[in-house]
């Protein structure tokens, strides 16, 4: 895989734009219907992640959906990269992976690259090296030839992601990306989607996962019930304008103290102290590897 | 890396035929072709008390009923299950978030699921045709060994009549038919199914238009016996017409088995019905599912 970033966001106009969108879906014998979407506009640049959040049934997927040209807008315009996203060439430029993909149980890893491979116009020497190089991606090469009735959850993302990436799109779309994976496998799907942001690839994810949005997104839009209620770059949306965090390592309780009396002498009030921790996933991912190696030594 | 987007690619349709296959293949479809084999092979054992006449006769008729049920069994029940399947794995929008055109879908599953049903047809048909050779080469042995004293005209005459018992020049215009007749029914079932909730309700229905099928042209005769043929019963019956193809019209299997002739009109008429059906039905469901909300 090379990590040159091919694309550094030099295209003109956005990857993504979503003008004035709503969705309504009809419900039979009925006379309400379900506002899925409502008037929701947002552009997403070239090179960017964007993590579309928000609760479930808060219209994520439709968004996703109609962008993908899948289902089409009661009202409104979606485009890729300037194109009308209802347009099937549109898709060219795209990669997808839905929420919970299950595929083709009866195709091998490398079947179904091979299937969405040609769907996406590659043959040949040119499309054998991309599922090799695909494969090695997204750690595959070993389960090639295996079915994917017999992956797990996690290898079923990753081939999930790498069929997404086949044709090498300009624009990767996820939907949960790491709904039902464990913290290592979801640690991986962060790490690729952060490689792939780093090739200058623009990724839209949807997630109710926040931590790890936070961990990987540029920017977030959040929806609730159908509206864009918040929208704007991740570190700009989360600041505290008026808290500051310092975090000091081998500090002695003499330093401790005399930098509590310089804030007590001050106008600023100390909050909180507290020993810092790690987080439950690095614990659990340090855990899990140190149980491994002793399985593997055994 | 990047490819030329094509609006119609025969690559694409290709892929998706060939995975059809697969999928259909891989999913044990072809067992109902045991069960067929085992049929024709218990009902050739269990006719050896007969007459060669009546053996030959059965023989035709069990095997080509079974051919005809089996490959309206598998076009219905194998159709029935793709679109919804897809939709409920979501491999559906992986498929169509890639530039494929719906209509390149549609082409690529029926298309699938016709070379299945060739296939299908061809080995019942080999299986049909073999058991109908060695049942004939033993009618034959048999026939020499009693009229080993008999003059030679004679002799020419019983093996004239057991060959012409055995087969005759309708079986394969007639098998070729049936395989029409499978078609329409799965390009039918496609069709229903781009509209059905499920696949059950897909083959509930389609159980409902193949007896309906069968029934429709007694009828439609009834019917204009006792209505006039004006404008709205013409397109009263044109709509029926077309919602419940006209089955009993691929039924081709009394003429084959009686011996008689089908004539090159008949049998043109007949393939062109289907095709045109199953040209139809397929428009149809890609129409449908051109405005489907997935």
């Amino acid at each position: 895989m090379t990590s040159s970033p091919r694309r550094s966001g030099a295209e003109a106009g956005p990857a993504v734009a979503v003008r004035g969108l709503t969705k309504v879906f009809p419900v039979p014998f009925h006379r309400q219907s379900i506002v899925a979407v409502k008037d929701l506009s947002l552009r997403i640049e070239p090179g960017e992640v964007y993590g579309l959040l928000g609760p479930n049934g808060s219209g994520k997927s439709t968004t996703l959906k109609i962008i993908l040209g899948l289902v089409s807008p009661t009202r409104g315009r979606t485009e890729i990269f300037g194109r009308d996203s209802r347009l099937v060439e549109s898709r060219e430029a795209v990669g997808f992976l839905p929420e919970n993909p299950y595929f083709y149980k009866y195709l091998t890893g490398n079947e179904t690259l091979r299937f969405f491979g040609h769907l996406s116009g590659l043959r040949g020497v040119a499309l054998k090296n991309r599922i090799n190089e695909l494969l090695d991606l997204v750690g595959l090469s070993r389960a090639r030839n295996r079915r994917l009735g017999t992956y797990s959850k996690g290898m079923l993302q990753r081939i999930g992601l790498a069929q997404a990436l086949i044709h090498d799109p300009r624009l990767v779309v996820l939907d949960e990306p790491t709904a039902g994976v464990d913290p290592a496998g979801s640690r991986d799907i962060r790490d690729l989607i952060l490689d792939l942001k780093r090739r200058g690839i623009t990724v839209l994810l949807s997630s109710h996962l926040l931590a790890q949005a936070q961990e990987i997104c540029d920017r977030v839009g959040i929806l609730a019930d159908g509206v864009l209620v918040r929208e704007g770059h991740l570190q700009e949306l989360i600041a505290i304008e008026n808290q500051t965090e310092l975090i000091i390592t081998d500090a002695s309780d003499e330093l401790i103290r005399e930098i509590e009396s310089a804030v007590s002498r001050s106008k600023a009030k100390l909050i909180e102290r507290r020993k810092s921790t790690t987080t439950l996933e690095r614990l659990f991912l340090e855990a899990t590897k140190n149980d491994k190696r002793m399985t593997k030594s055994e | 890396m990047q490819t030329r987007y094509r609006p119609f690619s025969l690559w694409r349709i290709r892929a998706i035929t060939a995975n059809t296959l697969t999928e259909l293949t891989r999913l044990k479809v072809f067992y109902v072709l045991l069960v067929f084999a085992l049929v024709l092979i218990g009902s050739s054992i269990f006719m050896a008390q007969f007459s060669f006449q009546q053996e030959f006769q059965i023989l035709k008729d069990i095997s080509l009923g079974a051919i005809s049920l089996f490959t309206s069994l598998l076009a219905i029940v194998a159709t029935a299950r793709l679109l919804p399947q897809d939709i409920e794995d979501r491999t559906l929008y992986t498929i169509l978030a890639k530039p494929v055109p719906r209509f390149e879908y549609v082409l690529g599953r029926i298309t699938g699921v016709l070379l299945l049903l060739a296939i299908s047809t061809l080995v019942m048909a080999a299986a049909f045709v073999l058991v109908l050779y060695l049942r004939e080469q033993a009618v034959v042995h048999t026939t020499l060994r009693q009229m080993s004293g008999a003059p030679p005209d004679q002799m020419a005459d019983a093996l004239r009549v057991v060959r012409s018992s055995a087969f005759n020049i309708n079986i394969f215009p007639g098998i070729t038919v049936i395989y029409l007749k499978a078609c329409l029914l799965a390009a039918l079932t496609l069709f229903v199914s781009t509209f059905a909730t499920s696949n059950i309700f897909t083959i509930v229905v389609m159980a409902f238009i193949y007896f309906i099928g069968h029934l429709q042209a007694t009828a439609r005769e009834y019917w204009l016996q006792e209505h006039s043929g004006g404008v709205i019963t013409r397109v009263f019956l044109a709509i029926v017409t077309l919602l419940f193809p006209d089955l009993q019209a691929f039924n081709l299997v009394d003429d084959i088995v009686a011996g008689t002739a089908i004539s090159l009109a008949v049998f043109a008429k007949t393939a062109v019905l289907g095709l045109f059906y199953t040209t139809i039905y397929t428009l149809l469901a890609t129409f449908v599912f051109y405005g489907k909300e997935l």
